[in-house]
Protein backbone atom coordinates (compact mmCIF):
# COMPACT_ATOMS: atom_id res chain seq x y z
CA UNK A 1 0.00 0.00 0.00
CA UNK A 2 1.41 3.36 -1.01
CA UNK A 3 1.45 5.90 1.78
CA UNK A 4 1.28 9.11 -0.22
CA UNK A 5 -2.25 10.42 -0.40
CA UNK A 6 -4.37 13.33 -1.46
CA UNK A 7 -7.14 14.33 0.93
CA UNK A 8 -10.14 16.55 0.27
CA UNK A 9 -11.03 18.96 3.06
CA UNK A 10 -14.49 18.22 4.43
CA UNK A 11 -14.26 20.43 7.49
CA UNK A 12 -11.68 22.86 8.87
CA UNK A 13 -12.90 24.92 11.81
CA UNK A 14 -11.75 26.43 15.06
CA UNK A 15 -12.80 24.32 18.05
CA UNK A 16 -10.94 26.04 20.89
CA UNK A 17 -8.42 28.82 21.48
CA UNK A 18 -5.80 28.62 18.69
CA UNK A 19 -6.97 25.04 18.07
CA UNK A 20 -8.50 23.74 14.87
CA UNK A 21 -9.98 20.51 13.65
CA UNK A 22 -9.57 19.38 10.06
CA UNK A 23 -11.37 16.42 8.50
CA UNK A 24 -10.07 14.94 5.26
CA UNK A 25 -11.73 12.55 2.88
CA UNK A 26 -9.03 10.18 1.68
CA UNK A 27 -8.36 6.84 0.04
CA UNK A 28 -6.44 5.64 3.08
CA UNK A 29 -7.50 2.13 3.99
CA UNK A 30 -6.43 1.87 7.60
CA UNK A 31 -5.12 3.80 10.55
CA UNK A 32 -4.81 2.97 14.21
CA UNK A 33 -4.62 4.86 17.46
CA UNK A 34 -1.20 6.39 17.98
CA UNK A 35 -0.38 6.82 14.30
CA UNK A 36 0.04 10.17 12.57
CA UNK A 37 -0.11 11.82 9.19
CA UNK A 38 2.39 14.35 7.82
CA UNK A 39 0.90 17.21 5.87
CA UNK A 40 2.74 19.07 3.12
CA UNK A 41 2.51 22.81 3.76
CA UNK A 42 2.91 25.38 1.03
CA UNK A 43 6.46 26.74 0.72
CA UNK A 44 7.72 24.59 3.58
CA UNK A 45 10.55 22.07 3.26
CA UNK A 46 9.34 19.91 6.11
CA UNK A 47 5.94 18.27 6.41
CA UNK A 48 4.01 18.81 9.63
CA UNK A 49 3.11 15.66 11.59
CA UNK A 50 -0.24 15.39 13.42
CA UNK A 51 -1.64 12.57 15.53
CA UNK A 52 -4.78 11.06 14.10
CA UNK A 53 -7.80 11.86 16.27
CA UNK A 54 -10.26 9.74 14.35
CA UNK A 55 -10.40 7.51 11.30
CA UNK A 56 -13.62 6.33 9.79
CA UNK A 57 -13.98 4.84 6.30
CA UNK A 58 -11.13 6.88 4.90
CA UNK A 59 -12.14 10.06 6.72
CA UNK A 60 -9.26 11.31 8.85
CA UNK A 61 -9.59 13.86 11.63
CA UNK A 62 -6.61 15.67 13.11
CA UNK A 63 -6.32 18.58 15.50
CA UNK A 64 -3.75 21.32 15.14
CA UNK A 65 -2.67 24.31 17.14
CA UNK A 66 -1.54 27.45 15.35
CA UNK A 67 2.23 27.60 15.79
CA UNK A 68 3.61 29.27 12.68
CA UNK A 69 3.61 29.32 8.89
CA UNK A 70 2.86 25.60 8.47
CA UNK A 71 -0.21 25.52 10.66
CA UNK A 72 -1.39 28.89 9.31
CA UNK A 73 -1.32 27.35 5.86
CA UNK A 74 -3.46 24.44 7.05
CA UNK A 75 -5.84 26.91 8.68
CA UNK A 76 -6.21 28.69 5.31
CA UNK A 77 -7.52 25.55 3.61
CA UNK A 78 -11.16 25.70 2.54
CA UNK A 79 -13.74 22.99 2.10
CA UNK A 80 -12.97 20.90 -1.04
CA UNK A 81 -9.32 22.00 -1.13
CA UNK A 82 -6.78 19.23 -1.69
CA UNK A 83 -4.18 18.29 0.91
CA UNK A 84 -1.03 16.32 0.18
CA UNK A 85 -0.15 14.06 3.09
CA UNK A 86 1.63 10.83 3.90
CA UNK A 87 0.32 8.22 6.33
CA UNK A 88 -0.64 6.49 8.33
CA UNK A 89 2.86 6.71 9.80
CA UNK A 90 4.37 5.30 12.96
CA UNK A 91 3.46 2.55 15.38
CA UNK A 92 0.31 2.11 17.45
CA UNK A 93 -0.79 1.86 21.05
CA UNK A 94 -0.74 -1.70 22.28
CA UNK A 95 -3.78 -3.01 24.20
CA UNK A 96 -3.38 -6.74 23.98
CA UNK A 97 -4.35 -8.42 27.26
CA UNK A 98 -5.42 -5.05 28.74
CA UNK A 99 -8.65 -5.03 30.74
CA UNK A 100 -8.61 -1.53 32.22
CA UNK A 101 -6.80 1.55 30.96
CA UNK A 102 -6.23 5.06 32.21
CA UNK A 103 -5.76 7.66 29.49
CA UNK A 104 -4.12 11.00 30.21
CA UNK A 105 -4.06 13.85 27.73
CA UNK A 106 -2.57 17.28 28.21
CA UNK A 107 -3.70 20.07 25.89
CA UNK A 108 -3.81 19.06 22.24
CA UNK A 109 -2.35 15.73 23.38
CA UNK A 110 -5.99 14.71 23.75
CA UNK A 111 -6.09 13.92 20.00
CA UNK A 112 -4.56 10.40 19.94
CA UNK A 113 -6.25 9.66 23.29
CA UNK A 114 -9.68 10.14 21.71
CA UNK A 115 -8.82 7.74 18.89
CA UNK A 116 -7.46 5.23 21.37
CA UNK A 117 -10.55 5.58 23.57
CA UNK A 118 -12.74 4.77 20.60
CA UNK A 119 -10.68 1.65 19.88
CA UNK A 120 -10.77 0.54 23.51
CA UNK A 121 -14.54 1.03 23.66
CA UNK A 122 -14.93 -1.09 20.54
CA UNK A 123 -12.87 -3.84 22.15
CA UNK A 124 -14.85 -3.58 25.38
CA UNK A 125 -11.80 -2.49 27.34
CA UNK A 126 -12.73 -0.42 30.37
CA UNK A 127 -11.14 3.01 30.18
CA UNK A 128 -11.12 6.48 31.65
CA UNK A 129 -9.80 9.58 29.90
CA UNK A 130 -8.68 12.58 31.89
CA UNK A 131 -7.39 15.67 30.14
CA UNK A 132 -5.94 18.93 31.36
CA UNK A 133 -5.98 22.35 29.76
CA UNK A 134 -4.33 25.60 30.80
CA UNK A 135 -7.45 27.71 30.36
CA UNK A 136 -11.17 27.21 29.95
CA UNK A 137 -11.24 28.44 26.34
CA UNK A 138 -8.66 25.79 25.35
CA UNK A 139 -10.88 22.85 26.31
CA UNK A 140 -11.36 20.15 23.68
CA UNK A 141 -14.38 17.95 24.34
CA UNK A 142 -14.52 14.18 24.65
CA UNK A 143 -12.96 13.29 28.01
CA UNK A 144 -14.45 11.57 31.04
CA UNK A 145 -12.92 14.27 33.19
CA UNK A 146 -11.51 17.65 32.22
CA UNK A 147 -9.34 19.74 34.49
CA UNK A 148 -8.41 23.37 33.99
CA UNK A 149 -5.20 24.92 35.25
CA UNK A 150 -2.81 23.01 37.46
CA UNK A 151 -1.47 19.70 36.28
CA UNK A 152 -3.35 16.67 35.09
CA UNK A 153 -0.59 14.63 36.72
CA UNK A 154 -1.92 15.57 40.16
CA UNK A 155 -4.89 13.29 39.55
CA UNK A 156 -3.02 10.13 38.59
CA UNK A 157 -2.68 8.69 42.05
CA UNK A 158 -6.36 9.02 42.87
CA UNK A 159 -7.47 7.63 39.51
CA UNK A 160 -4.96 4.81 39.71
CA UNK A 161 -6.29 3.76 43.12
CA UNK A 162 -9.86 3.93 41.88
CA UNK A 163 -9.46 2.20 38.52
CA UNK A 164 -6.47 -0.09 39.12
CA UNK A 165 -5.55 0.13 35.41
CA UNK A 166 -3.28 -2.40 33.69
CA UNK A 167 -1.78 0.45 31.71
CA UNK A 168 -1.63 4.23 31.56
CA UNK A 169 -1.50 5.84 28.12
CA UNK A 170 -0.49 9.45 27.77
CA UNK A 171 0.10 12.21 25.27
CA UNK A 172 1.17 15.78 25.97
CA UNK A 173 4.28 17.82 26.71
CA UNK A 174 7.40 15.84 27.63
CA UNK A 175 7.23 16.92 31.25
CA UNK A 176 3.77 15.32 31.61
CA UNK A 177 4.92 12.13 29.87
CA UNK A 178 7.97 11.95 32.10
CA UNK A 179 5.89 12.32 35.27
CA UNK A 180 3.39 9.73 34.06
CA UNK A 181 6.24 7.32 33.28
CA UNK A 182 7.84 7.88 36.68
CA UNK A 183 4.51 7.26 38.36
CA UNK A 184 4.21 4.03 36.41
CA UNK A 185 7.65 2.82 37.48
CA UNK A 186 7.01 3.70 41.13
CA UNK A 187 3.60 2.04 41.20
CA UNK A 188 4.38 -0.86 38.94
CA UNK A 189 1.92 0.12 36.22
CA UNK A 190 2.85 -0.18 32.56
CA UNK A 191 2.87 3.12 30.65
CA UNK A 192 2.82 4.01 26.98
CA UNK A 193 3.56 7.56 25.88
CA UNK A 194 3.06 9.32 22.56
CA UNK A 195 6.14 11.43 21.83
CA UNK A 196 6.76 14.43 19.63
CA UNK A 197 9.96 15.80 18.09
CA UNK A 198 10.84 17.93 15.05
CA UNK A 199 10.87 15.56 12.09
CA UNK A 200 12.41 15.94 8.68
CA UNK A 201 11.40 12.81 6.75
CA UNK A 202 8.56 11.30 8.89
CA UNK A 203 9.46 7.85 7.57
CA UNK A 204 12.54 6.76 9.52
CA UNK A 205 15.41 7.52 7.15
CA UNK A 206 16.95 10.80 8.26
CA UNK A 207 17.41 10.02 11.98
CA UNK A 208 16.44 13.61 12.75
CA UNK A 209 13.86 12.83 15.44
CA UNK A 210 15.63 10.32 17.64
CA UNK A 211 15.20 9.87 21.38
CA UNK A 212 17.33 7.80 23.72
CA UNK A 213 15.73 4.56 24.83
CA UNK A 214 16.63 1.60 27.00
CA UNK A 215 16.68 -1.71 25.17
CA UNK A 216 18.23 -4.98 26.32
CA UNK A 217 20.32 -3.20 28.94
CA UNK A 218 21.70 -0.73 26.44
CA UNK A 219 20.90 2.84 25.45
CA UNK A 220 19.83 3.02 21.83
CA UNK A 221 18.43 5.71 19.55
CA UNK A 222 14.82 5.34 18.44
CA UNK A 223 13.14 7.45 15.80
CA UNK A 224 9.91 9.06 16.97
CA UNK A 225 8.52 8.84 13.43
CA UNK A 226 9.07 5.17 12.70
CA UNK A 227 10.00 3.29 15.89
CA UNK A 228 7.44 5.53 17.68
CA UNK A 229 5.66 7.76 18.27
CA UNK A 230 4.40 5.36 20.95
CA UNK A 231 7.04 4.18 23.44
CA UNK A 232 7.07 2.31 26.74
CA UNK A 233 7.30 5.14 29.25
CA UNK A 234 9.68 3.28 31.55
CA UNK A 235 12.27 2.87 28.78
CA UNK A 236 12.44 6.44 27.54
CA UNK A 237 15.53 8.34 28.73
CA UNK A 238 14.14 11.78 29.39
CA UNK A 239 16.22 14.81 28.44
CA UNK A 240 14.31 17.15 30.76
CA UNK B 1 10.72 5.73 -24.92
CA UNK B 2 13.88 7.73 -24.67
CA UNK B 3 16.99 5.96 -23.49
CA UNK B 4 17.81 7.38 -20.07
CA UNK B 5 20.78 5.11 -19.50
CA UNK B 6 23.67 7.03 -17.99
CA UNK B 7 27.28 5.95 -17.89
CA UNK B 8 29.62 7.30 -15.28
CA UNK B 9 32.78 5.59 -16.44
CA UNK B 10 32.38 1.93 -15.51
CA UNK B 11 29.36 2.61 -13.32
CA UNK B 12 26.12 2.30 -15.25
CA UNK B 13 22.77 3.74 -14.24
CA UNK B 14 19.27 3.23 -15.63
CA UNK B 15 18.86 6.99 -15.60
CA UNK B 16 20.71 10.03 -14.25
CA UNK B 17 18.63 10.29 -11.05
CA UNK B 18 20.24 9.18 -7.82
CA UNK B 19 19.30 9.83 -4.22
CA UNK B 20 21.71 11.68 -1.94
CA UNK B 21 23.26 10.07 1.10
CA UNK B 22 21.37 10.44 4.35
CA UNK B 23 18.06 11.25 2.73
CA UNK B 24 17.04 7.79 1.61
CA UNK B 25 18.16 5.47 4.40
CA UNK B 26 18.94 2.09 2.91
CA UNK B 27 16.00 2.38 0.48
CA UNK B 28 13.47 -0.01 2.04
CA UNK B 29 11.57 2.76 3.83
CA UNK B 30 10.79 4.39 0.48
CA UNK B 31 9.01 1.39 -0.93
CA UNK B 32 5.82 2.78 0.59
CA UNK B 33 6.13 5.72 -1.79
CA UNK B 34 7.90 4.80 -5.00
CA UNK B 35 9.24 1.93 -7.03
CA UNK B 36 12.82 2.10 -5.75
CA UNK B 37 14.23 -0.17 -8.45
CA UNK B 38 13.37 2.52 -11.04
CA UNK B 39 16.02 4.86 -9.65
CA UNK B 40 19.37 5.36 -11.34
CA UNK B 41 21.01 4.52 -8.04
CA UNK B 42 20.61 5.19 -4.39
CA UNK B 43 23.45 6.37 -2.20
CA UNK B 44 23.28 4.77 1.22
CA UNK B 45 23.39 6.65 4.44
CA UNK B 46 27.01 7.34 5.45
CA UNK B 47 28.55 4.19 6.85
CA UNK B 48 31.46 4.29 9.28
CA UNK B 49 33.70 1.47 10.37
CA UNK B 50 32.03 1.34 13.80
CA UNK B 51 28.37 2.08 14.53
CA UNK B 52 27.77 5.74 15.42
CA UNK B 53 25.08 7.11 17.70
CA UNK B 54 25.20 10.61 16.27
CA UNK B 55 24.54 13.87 18.09
CA UNK B 56 22.30 14.40 21.09
CA UNK B 57 19.78 17.23 21.28
CA UNK B 58 17.84 18.84 18.46
CA UNK B 59 19.05 17.61 15.10
CA UNK B 60 16.76 19.42 12.68
CA UNK B 61 16.06 23.09 12.02
CA UNK B 62 13.86 24.28 9.20
CA UNK B 63 15.00 27.37 7.29
CA UNK B 64 13.55 29.38 4.44
CA UNK B 65 13.57 26.96 1.49
CA UNK B 66 15.72 24.44 3.28
CA UNK B 67 16.83 22.86 6.50
CA UNK B 68 19.84 22.44 8.75
CA UNK B 69 20.73 19.02 10.12
CA UNK B 70 23.21 17.90 12.74
CA UNK B 71 22.50 14.18 12.75
CA UNK B 72 26.17 13.41 13.35
CA UNK B 73 26.35 10.51 10.89
CA UNK B 74 24.36 8.09 13.03
CA UNK B 75 24.63 4.69 11.34
CA UNK B 76 24.71 0.96 11.92
CA UNK B 77 28.39 0.54 11.08
CA UNK B 78 29.96 -1.34 8.20
CA UNK B 79 29.60 -4.82 9.73
CA UNK B 80 25.83 -4.61 10.16
CA UNK B 81 25.50 -2.90 6.79
CA UNK B 82 27.22 -5.82 5.07
CA UNK B 83 25.30 -8.43 7.04
CA UNK B 84 21.81 -6.96 7.08
CA UNK B 85 21.35 -4.16 4.57
CA UNK B 86 23.50 -5.34 1.68
CA UNK B 87 21.59 -8.60 1.10
CA UNK B 88 18.31 -6.65 0.91
CA UNK B 89 19.70 -4.20 -1.64
CA UNK B 90 21.07 -7.07 -3.71
CA UNK B 91 17.89 -9.14 -3.48
CA UNK B 92 15.77 -6.21 -4.64
CA UNK B 93 18.19 -5.44 -7.44
CA UNK B 94 18.65 -1.86 -6.29
CA UNK B 95 21.63 -0.15 -7.87
CA UNK B 96 23.45 1.48 -5.00
CA UNK B 97 26.52 3.41 -3.96
CA UNK B 98 27.92 2.87 -0.49
CA UNK B 99 28.69 6.17 1.22
CA UNK B 100 31.69 6.08 3.57
CA UNK B 101 32.50 8.36 6.48
CA UNK B 102 35.37 8.28 8.95
CA UNK B 103 37.20 10.22 11.58
CA UNK B 104 40.70 8.98 10.73
CA UNK B 105 42.48 7.83 7.57
CA UNK B 106 42.52 4.27 8.84
CA UNK B 107 38.70 4.22 9.21
CA UNK B 108 38.18 5.04 5.55
CA UNK B 109 40.79 2.60 4.36
CA UNK B 110 39.39 -0.20 6.47
CA UNK B 111 35.86 0.47 5.21
CA UNK B 112 37.08 0.68 1.61
CA UNK B 113 38.79 -2.71 1.98
CA UNK B 114 35.54 -4.23 3.24
CA UNK B 115 33.62 -2.66 0.34
CA UNK B 116 36.14 -4.09 -2.08
CA UNK B 117 36.04 -7.56 -0.51
CA UNK B 118 32.24 -7.60 -0.74
CA UNK B 119 32.21 -6.64 -4.39
CA UNK B 120 30.48 -3.31 -3.89
CA UNK B 121 30.45 -1.67 -7.29
CA UNK B 122 30.67 1.95 -6.22
CA UNK B 123 31.55 3.95 -3.14
CA UNK B 124 31.12 7.62 -2.39
CA UNK B 125 33.52 9.08 0.15
CA UNK B 126 32.22 11.78 2.46
CA UNK B 127 35.29 13.93 3.03
CA UNK B 128 33.45 16.53 5.10
CA UNK B 129 34.21 14.65 8.31
CA UNK B 130 36.68 16.11 10.79
CA UNK B 131 40.07 14.39 10.97
CA UNK B 132 40.27 13.87 14.73
CA UNK B 133 43.99 13.12 14.67
CA UNK B 134 44.78 16.39 12.92
CA UNK B 135 43.02 19.12 14.80
CA UNK B 136 39.61 18.09 13.46
CA UNK B 137 40.23 19.81 10.14
CA UNK B 138 37.95 18.28 7.57
CA UNK B 139 39.67 15.87 5.18
CA UNK B 140 38.16 17.61 2.19
CA UNK B 141 39.25 21.17 2.92
CA UNK B 142 42.97 20.83 2.13
CA UNK B 143 44.20 19.49 -1.22
CA UNK B 144 47.09 17.68 0.46
CA UNK B 145 45.01 15.66 2.89
CA UNK B 146 42.29 15.00 0.31
CA UNK B 147 44.89 13.74 -2.11
CA UNK B 148 46.44 11.44 0.48
CA UNK B 149 43.04 10.09 1.53
CA UNK B 150 41.89 9.48 -2.04
CA UNK B 151 45.15 7.80 -2.94
CA UNK B 152 45.03 5.50 0.09
CA UNK B 153 41.45 4.45 -0.64
CA UNK B 154 42.25 3.97 -4.33
CA UNK B 155 44.96 1.45 -3.41
CA UNK B 156 42.48 -0.71 -1.52
CA UNK B 157 39.37 -0.34 -3.64
CA UNK B 158 39.02 -1.45 -7.25
CA UNK B 159 35.44 -0.36 -7.87
CA UNK B 160 34.03 3.01 -8.88
CA UNK B 161 35.38 5.65 -6.51
CA UNK B 162 33.39 8.84 -6.02
CA UNK B 163 34.71 11.67 -3.85
CA UNK B 164 31.96 13.91 -2.46
CA UNK B 165 33.31 17.41 -2.05
CA UNK B 166 32.42 19.92 0.61
CA UNK B 167 31.50 23.44 -0.54
CA UNK B 168 32.95 24.97 2.64
CA UNK B 169 36.27 25.79 0.98
CA UNK B 170 37.75 28.76 -0.84
CA UNK B 171 39.21 26.95 -3.83
CA UNK B 172 36.99 24.08 -4.98
CA UNK B 173 38.99 23.68 -8.20
CA UNK B 174 42.17 22.64 -6.43
CA UNK B 175 40.26 20.07 -4.35
CA UNK B 176 38.53 18.63 -7.39
CA UNK B 177 41.90 18.32 -9.10
CA UNK B 178 43.47 16.76 -6.03
CA UNK B 179 40.77 14.08 -6.00
CA UNK B 180 41.05 13.42 -9.73
CA UNK B 181 44.82 13.26 -9.72
CA UNK B 182 44.86 10.91 -6.74
CA UNK B 183 42.76 8.39 -8.63
CA UNK B 184 39.08 9.24 -8.05
CA UNK B 185 36.74 8.07 -10.81
CA UNK B 186 34.13 10.69 -10.19
CA UNK B 187 33.32 13.75 -8.11
CA UNK B 188 30.00 14.49 -6.47
CA UNK B 189 29.22 17.99 -5.26
CA UNK B 190 28.09 19.51 -3.10
CA UNK B 191 27.76 18.31 0.46
CA UNK B 192 25.85 20.60 2.87
CA UNK B 193 26.88 24.16 3.59
CA UNK B 194 27.73 25.13 7.13
CA UNK B 195 24.81 26.93 8.68
CA UNK B 196 23.38 28.07 11.98
CA UNK B 197 19.70 28.06 12.85
CA UNK B 198 18.68 30.45 15.61
CA UNK B 199 15.30 30.52 17.28
CA UNK B 200 14.43 33.19 19.79
CA UNK B 201 11.35 32.95 21.96
CA UNK B 202 10.07 35.58 24.34
CA UNK B 203 9.07 33.91 27.60
CA UNK B 204 6.19 34.99 29.86
CA UNK B 205 8.69 36.54 32.29
CA UNK B 206 9.84 38.86 29.46
CA UNK B 207 13.22 37.13 29.04
CA UNK B 208 14.58 35.56 25.87
CA UNK B 209 15.07 31.89 25.25
CA UNK B 210 17.55 31.13 22.48
CA UNK B 211 17.99 27.76 20.73
CA UNK B 212 20.76 27.13 18.24
CA UNK B 213 21.20 24.35 15.71
CA UNK B 214 24.62 24.40 14.03
CA UNK B 215 24.89 21.98 11.16
CA UNK B 216 24.66 21.40 7.43
CA UNK B 217 22.32 23.49 5.32
CA UNK B 218 20.52 21.71 2.48
CA UNK B 219 17.43 22.06 0.35
CA UNK B 220 16.28 24.34 -2.42
CA UNK B 221 18.07 27.39 -1.00
CA UNK B 222 21.53 25.95 -1.78
CA UNK B 223 20.93 25.29 -5.48
CA UNK B 224 22.70 28.41 -6.84
CA UNK B 225 25.78 27.60 -4.73
CA UNK B 226 25.75 24.01 -5.98
CA UNK B 227 25.36 25.04 -9.61
CA UNK B 228 28.28 27.40 -9.30
CA UNK B 229 30.46 24.74 -7.68
CA UNK B 230 29.58 22.11 -10.29
CA UNK B 231 30.41 24.51 -13.10
CA UNK B 232 33.75 25.40 -11.50
CA UNK B 233 34.63 21.75 -10.88
CA UNK B 234 33.70 20.71 -14.40
CA UNK B 235 35.91 23.43 -15.82
CA UNK B 236 39.02 21.75 -14.40
CA UNK B 237 38.39 17.97 -14.24
CA UNK B 238 37.98 15.31 -16.90
CA UNK B 239 36.21 12.71 -14.72
CA UNK B 240 32.39 12.66 -14.42
CA UNK B 241 30.67 15.00 -11.98
CA UNK B 242 27.50 14.30 -10.03
CA UNK B 243 25.53 17.47 -9.23
CA UNK B 244 23.86 17.71 -5.82
CA UNK B 245 22.12 20.58 -4.10
CA UNK B 246 18.54 21.78 -3.94
CA UNK B 247 17.14 19.76 -6.83
CA UNK B 248 13.36 19.47 -6.64
CA UNK B 249 12.13 19.13 -10.22
CA UNK B 250 13.13 18.36 -13.78
CA UNK B 251 14.12 21.96 -14.54
CA UNK B 252 16.67 21.82 -11.75
CA UNK B 253 18.06 18.61 -13.26
CA UNK B 254 18.41 20.29 -16.66
CA UNK B 255 20.20 23.22 -15.05
CA UNK B 256 22.77 20.92 -13.47
CA UNK B 257 23.29 18.92 -16.65
CA UNK B 258 23.70 22.17 -18.59
CA UNK B 259 26.58 23.39 -16.40
CA UNK B 260 28.48 20.12 -16.55
CA UNK B 261 26.88 17.53 -14.27
CA UNK B 262 26.74 14.03 -15.75
CA UNK B 263 23.98 12.99 -13.42
CA UNK B 264 22.40 14.28 -10.23
CA UNK B 265 21.51 13.31 -6.71
CA UNK B 266 18.32 14.39 -5.00
CA UNK B 267 18.43 14.88 -1.26
CA UNK B 268 16.26 17.02 0.97
CA UNK B 269 13.38 17.05 -1.51
CA UNK B 270 12.84 13.36 -0.70
CA UNK B 271 11.58 14.56 2.69
CA UNK B 272 9.19 17.10 1.19
CA UNK B 273 8.00 14.84 -1.63
CA UNK B 274 8.98 11.18 -1.06
CA UNK B 275 8.00 10.38 -4.65
CA UNK B 276 10.02 13.19 -6.25
CA UNK B 277 12.68 10.94 -7.83
CA UNK B 278 10.19 8.77 -9.66
CA UNK B 279 8.32 11.85 -10.83
CA UNK B 280 11.50 13.43 -12.19
CA UNK B 281 12.44 10.23 -14.03
CA UNK B 282 8.99 10.14 -15.65
CA UNK B 283 9.16 13.85 -16.51
CA UNK B 284 12.60 13.43 -18.03
CA UNK B 285 11.38 10.59 -20.22
CA UNK B 286 8.38 12.64 -21.36
CA UNK B 287 10.48 15.72 -22.08
CA UNK B 288 13.07 13.82 -24.10
CA UNK B 289 10.34 12.16 -26.13
CA UNK B 290 8.70 15.49 -26.79
CA UNK B 291 11.98 17.04 -27.94
CA UNK B 292 13.00 13.93 -29.92
CA UNK B 293 16.13 13.49 -27.87
CA UNK B 294 17.18 9.85 -27.93
CA UNK B 295 19.63 9.59 -25.09
CA UNK B 296 21.22 11.36 -22.14
CA UNK B 297 24.45 12.15 -23.98
CA UNK B 298 22.46 13.96 -26.66
CA UNK B 299 20.47 15.80 -23.99
CA UNK B 300 23.65 16.95 -22.28
CA UNK B 301 25.17 18.05 -25.56
CA UNK B 302 22.13 20.11 -26.51
CA UNK B 303 21.92 21.66 -23.07
CA UNK B 304 25.57 22.69 -23.26
CA UNK B 305 25.51 24.11 -26.78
Amino acid sequence: MKKNHKGIVLYNEKIAKDTYKIVLKTDMKEAYGGQFISILCENKTLRRPFSIMDFNNGEITVLYKIKGEGTNYIKSLKKDDTVDFIGAMGNTFNYERIKTALLIGAGIGIAPMLFLKKELNKKGIKNFLITGFKEKDEIIEGSDKTVIGGSVVDYIEELNNELKPDIIYSCGPNIVLKLVSEFGIKNNVKTEVSMEKTMACSIGVCRGCVIEYKQNGQTVNKTVCKDGPIFDGDKVIWQI
Amino acid sequence: MANLKTKLGIFELKNPIMTASGTFGYADEFEDFINVSKLGAIVTKAISINPKKGNTGERIFETTAGMINRIGLENVGVKEFIEKKLPVLKEKDINFVMNLAGSAFEDYIEAAKIADKNGIKAIEVNVSCPNVKQGCLEFGTMPGSLSKLTESIRKEYKGFLIIKLTPNVSDIESLALAAQNAGADCISAINTLKGLGVKIEILPDKTFKKSLVQGGLSGRCIKPVALSMVKRIKSVVKIPVIGIGGISNINDVLEFLSVGADCVQIGTENFTHPDVCEKIINDLDKLMNKLNIDNIEELKRKLRE
